[in-house]
């Protein structure tokens, strides 16, 4: 009684500070990040958590047709990850959407809703399909154990339904940025960017928990006592690292091809990441990718050399090419030797008279050259990995190793921020490209909004 | 019964025939998985769909940029048997691209391609370089709009290439432009010249296939086929002597006889014939209710129509899109790369491993390759619907 | 071959024999079937000049479409229709051809755009010609012409290779 005596006129105070109803009409920039900084948070583990749906099976699939229990294993792993995780990310969602969205940006959450309510429909039931399929597919592992096909079956139907959800909420997403006119639910599906953003994210999920699964590995590995329980997180780790850049060297092209459908679809959005105030952070994040290429390089190379196996010669060498190629990617513009390419990329006049923030900050041609040689060398790299892999004995690896393993998922995790910021950012201050903007939110109330439609 | 047999032995006596079909009927071939088997046979039944229904088109077609678009107009017009068959020709075209992919696909999955069957793999990935050649030039032909701009483009793809390119359009077109010699030449090509190379090549792919047997994949071994850590299998004795070579000279584990076998004619033929009949009637219905479109004729005055490729040709056309001026050759060397890789595939990949989950050095890049052709398809799939 | 190993066996001489007919034959044939497939590579084209029309109406930066037509090529009476974009500037004329220097696919000028789009694989080209977006290499090819008076007359041929 006394200490709420004591604090009741702080309360009282602070109950008159505060606004009466959701924070409307000032704040935008905290607004923004608090939206933004939830939204990294949500994505990160839902990334994971999707990502693990498809893996999972996948991994699950391998292991029956290898016949080695370290798949299981490493199956059974990420089954338990879902079923922890996956509440946390959702409840995440759920606060971004009912408290912050619709707070905060009333008028944009509703006309998306209702734009987009059959994807947003389709989501709310692959979402009930994914939860319960992950559960059961995590619960019945043992039961099951006589009938794997029909276990294998359910985490094939898990894997979809994963790519369903990633798919319905990218259709949402990739429309915010490449709006179609006519608004029937085939086109809003088909507009121009959701094929190449579900592509890049599915894909993008699938690399994160390949990485992630690496630094977890690495983290036991260290901690391990038994040498079965050594042996099992050095290929495990070793298995995430080379899943997760095989996935990651698809990007290039498909990152470049939705670039290239920005580019005809959203001009602006497109001018502002590749030429415009954007294009610092697009080198950063081009410079950060030969960086996470050349980590895995270096550790391939490190884990060969380990075990004496053959190729950790070789991958030295395209450790190298990789320096060079993500020079050559970092370079702040394209080699301009003459006044027409030095004009013609904006660099002969300040750009308050039209010329480039970022001068000569063009993606083209060496940084699609440097995009081709990643993929190249990192195929090449993945490939001289495989062949050497079998004269590996796993248990054996030292903490270097271990350490770029961790720094994989560390590098990982700031391309997606620094993805997500961009994407975003892209658009500003619209929230749908041409149509709606953050400025519009504070002037709309909550009352006016169009009629909603449920969902979510 | 008795004359018929007469008159078999007749002809035996003057040209062997019975050894030949013989050794073409009644060979033993593995039993596991035979469905994934009919897909060479469904690829050879669809190519001689092509070559009768080809011979047959011959009958109206005119190869001139004047008079062909015109034949084709006629048969469009006024000839309903004319345009199913030219139907068929057109879609039994698109589905051998798709099976024969297929085909390929399989045999990479299941390691066929090793000793001592890497020639069978060379004549293959050749037959089915000739078989794209076939469908490119085989788009030129009616010489609508949709002809004429493929064929723009087609033949300025070579053009990129460093020193000789113009000399290769120029070869190909009979001049700078795409003309009159263009079409005549590319008529010669589709006609003679590449089913000249492609049906004794065929010949020689089948041949090959009958001197080693089939391999199937590694399901039908046990030994040195199958996984190191895999089920073992309890050893089954032969219960027949089996036919083809399959324990060539060498007489080791690496040569073992397949666990089960079952005779070519009629097991088999029936499955085979089974998948190719399901391909024929396809094919015969989107004849019927789809048929070959015919646009309007060539016109190089136009600056209204949007060219949209062929869809085999979209991932390269993608790829076209994507890849800034100065690095189109670089770009074209890709793709020609890859095709080496694939002719040279069964000389690099030499281990006895058969088993695709045990041999991911391979695999695994044999899967990109795979995945960038689908990728840069999915990606410009957009502009053949014009979204 | 234990003989005297300079002298030409019977079964040596055959063998030689046989070779050489082959050489002769495939020196026949191949000698004039390369030549006929390589002529058209060295047969020059028919360069012939045609009146495209009067383009004193054509206004000021706005690039206008005409349709001149050539003979196909010397072997047929028939002819082909060709493109020509006429653009003033200043008073200076430029034509253009509607051939995309990427592809050769059929260039269109967009007037939303003011810019010349090859619809392919989205080539731009501003309103001099000048490629200034996407694949194309080269700049818009233009028609060797001349103008009397008023009146346009263009040759089937580009001022620079493509």
């Amino acid at each position: 009684m006394n200490a709420l005596a004591l604090i009741a006129p702080l309360l009282e105070r602070l109950a008159g500070e505060l606004p009466a109803t959701a924070p409307q009409g000032h704040n935008i920039v905290g607004a923004q990040i608090a939206i933004g900084s939830l939204f990294s948070i949500h994505i990160l583990i839902a990334g994971l958590v999707s990502g693990a749906g498809e893996l999972g099976p996948a991994i699950e699939f391998l292991g029956f047709m290898r016949q080695r229990r370290g798949y299981d294993r490493l199956a059974h792993g990420l089954g338990r990850f879902i079923t922890y995780y996956f509440s946390f990310s959702s409840t995440i969602a759920i606060l971004l959407i009912t408290v912050l969205l619709v707070g905060f940006w009333g008028h944009f959450w509703t006309t998306i809703v209702t734009i987009a309510w059959w994807p947003l429909f389709i989501e709310a039931w692959t979402f009930v399909l994914q939860v319960s399929l992950a559960y059961i597919w995590y619960y019945t592992w043992d039961p099951l154990r006589g009938f794997k096909g029909l276990h294998m079956a359910i985490g094939g139907l898990l894997a979809i339904a994963s790519f369903l959800q990633v798919y319905m909420i990218d259709v949402v997403a990739s429309y915010m940025l490449t709006p179609t006119t006519p608004q029937n639910p085939i086109r809003l599906v088909l507009n121009a960017t959701s094929y190449p953003l579900t592509v890049h994210r599915t894909v993008g999920n699938l690399a994160y928990i390949g990485f992630v699964i690496g630094a977890f590995c690495a983290i036991r590995f260290v901690r391990a006592k038994t040498v079965q329980d050594k042996a099992f997180y050095d290929w495990a780790g070793s298995f995430g690292l080379l899943w997760g850049i095989s996935m990651t060297l698809l990007q290039p092209i498909v990152g470049y091809s939705y670039a290239k459908e920005i580019q005809l679809h959203a001009y602006g959005s497109w001018y502002k990441m590749m030429l415009g105030t954007l294009s610092p952070v697009f080198l950063w994040q081009i410079t950060l990718l030969g960086l996470m290429f050349l980590t895995a390089t270096i550790y391939f190379a490190r884990r060969l050399r380990t075990n004496g196996a053959r190729g950790a010669g070789l991958l030295k060498v395209m450790a190298v090419g990789l320096v060079l190629t993500t020079l050559l990617a970092a370079q702040p513009y394209h080699l301009g030797f003459t006044y027409a390419a030095v004009a013609s990329a904006g660099l002969d006049r300040p750009f308050w008279e039209g010329g480039l923030i970022n001068p000569l900050g063009s993606m083209i041609p060496w940084k699609v050259l440097a995009l081709m040689s990643y993929t190249l060398i990192a195929i090449a790299a993945v490939v001289w990995y495989l062949r050497g892999l079998p004269g590996v004995v796993w248990g054996a690896a030292r903490r270097g190793e271990q350490r770029l393993l961790m720094l994989m998922a560390v590098l990982t995790i700031l391309m997606m921020v620094t993805m997500g910021f961009i994407r975003e950012n892209s658009r500003a201050p619209f929230l749908i490209s041409g149509e709606m903007t953050i400025q519009g939110q504070q002037n709309v109330q909550p009352t006016v909004s169009p009629s909603p439609s449920g969902g979510g | 019964m008795g004359r018929l047999d007469a008159v078999y032995d007749w002809f035996d006596e003057r040209t062997a025939v019975r050894s030949l079909v013989r050794k073409g009927l009644y060979e033993a071939v593995p039993k596991r998985g035979a469905w994934f088997y009919t897909l060479g046979s469904a690829t050879l039944v669809l190519i001689l769909l092509q070559l009768v229904t080809g011979i047959f088109l011959t009958l109206v077609y005119v190869p001139s940029v004047t008079e062909g678009w015109a034949s084709l107009n006629y048969l469009k017009q006024h000839d309903a048997f004319g345009s199913i068959v030219r139907g068929i020709h057109l879609w039994s075209a698109y589905i051998l691209l798709f099976v024969i992919g297929l085909h390929m696909v399989r045999t990479f999955f299941s390691g066929s391609y090793k000793r001592p069957r890497e020639l069978n793999w060379v004549t293959g990935v050749g037959l089915f370089l000739l078989v794209l050649v076939m469908a490119i030039t085989g788009a030129f032909l009616p010489w609508d709009q949709a002809a004429y701009w493929t064929a723009v483009v087609v033949t300025n793809v070579p053009a990129y290439t460093p020193f000789i390119g113009s000399f290769i359009r120029a070869l190909w077109r009979g001049g700078d432009f795409v003309g009159p010699i263009t079409l005549s030449r590319t008529f010669g090509i589709h006609v003679w010249l590449i089913p000249a190379i492609l049906f004794p090549l065929i010949l020689a792919h089948l041949a090959l296939l009958r001197k080693h047997g089939e391999f199937g994949s590694y399901v039908n071994y046990r030994g040195a086929y199958r996984s190191r850590e895999g089920v073992d299998v309890p050893p089954v004795p032969p219960q027949r002597p089996i036919e083809p070579p399959y324990p060539a000279v060498p007489t080791d584990e690496l040569w073992a006889a397949p666990l089960e076998t079952e005779d070519f004619f009629p097991f088999q033929t029936f499955k085979d014939g089974l998948v190719s009949v399901v391909l024929v009637i396809v094919v015969f219905l989107l004849a019927v209710a789809i048929g070959a479109p015919l646009e309007p004729i060539a016109d190089p005055s136009t600056t209204s129509y949007t060219p949209v490729p062929e869809w085999f040709f979209l991932p390269l056309d993608e790829l076209l899109l994507l890849v800034p001026q100065q690095l189109i050759p670089l770009a074209l060397i890709v793709p020609a790369g890859g095709v080496l890789l694939l002719l040279a595939l069964p000389f690099i990949d030499r281990g006895p491993e058969r088993n695709p989950f045990e041999r991911p050095a391979v695999m695994v890049p044999g899967g990109f390759a795979v995945l960038f052709v689908i990728i840069l398809t999915l990606l410009g799939s957009g502009r053949l619907f014009n979204l | 071959m234990a003989r005297d190993s300079r002298r030409l066996s019977r079964r040596q001489f055959a063998f030689l024999g046989t070779q050489a007919v082959g050489a002769v034959v495939t020196l026949l044939l191949g000698i004039p079937i390369v030549g006929f497939i390589l002529s058209p590579l060295f047969h020059r084209q028919q360069v012939v000049w045609r009146q495209v029309g009067d383009i004193s109406g054509v206004p000021d930066r706005q690039p206008t479409k005409f349709e001149v037509s050539f003979p196909l090529d010397e072997w047929t009476s028939s002819n082909v229709n060709l493109a020509v974009y006429v653009v003033k500037l200043n008073n200076e004329y430029l034509v253009f051809s509607n051939t995309c220097t990427h592809m050769q696919c059929p260039v269109r000028w967009q007037s939303d755009l003011g810019q010349f789009l090859c619809p392919c694989h989205g080539g731009l080209y501003d309103i001099t010609g000048k490629n200034i977006g996407g694949p194309p290499p080269k700049p818009l090819p233009q028609y060797v012409h001349r103008i009397d008076g008023t009146t346009l007359f263009i040759q089937n041929s580009f001022t620079e290779s493509i």
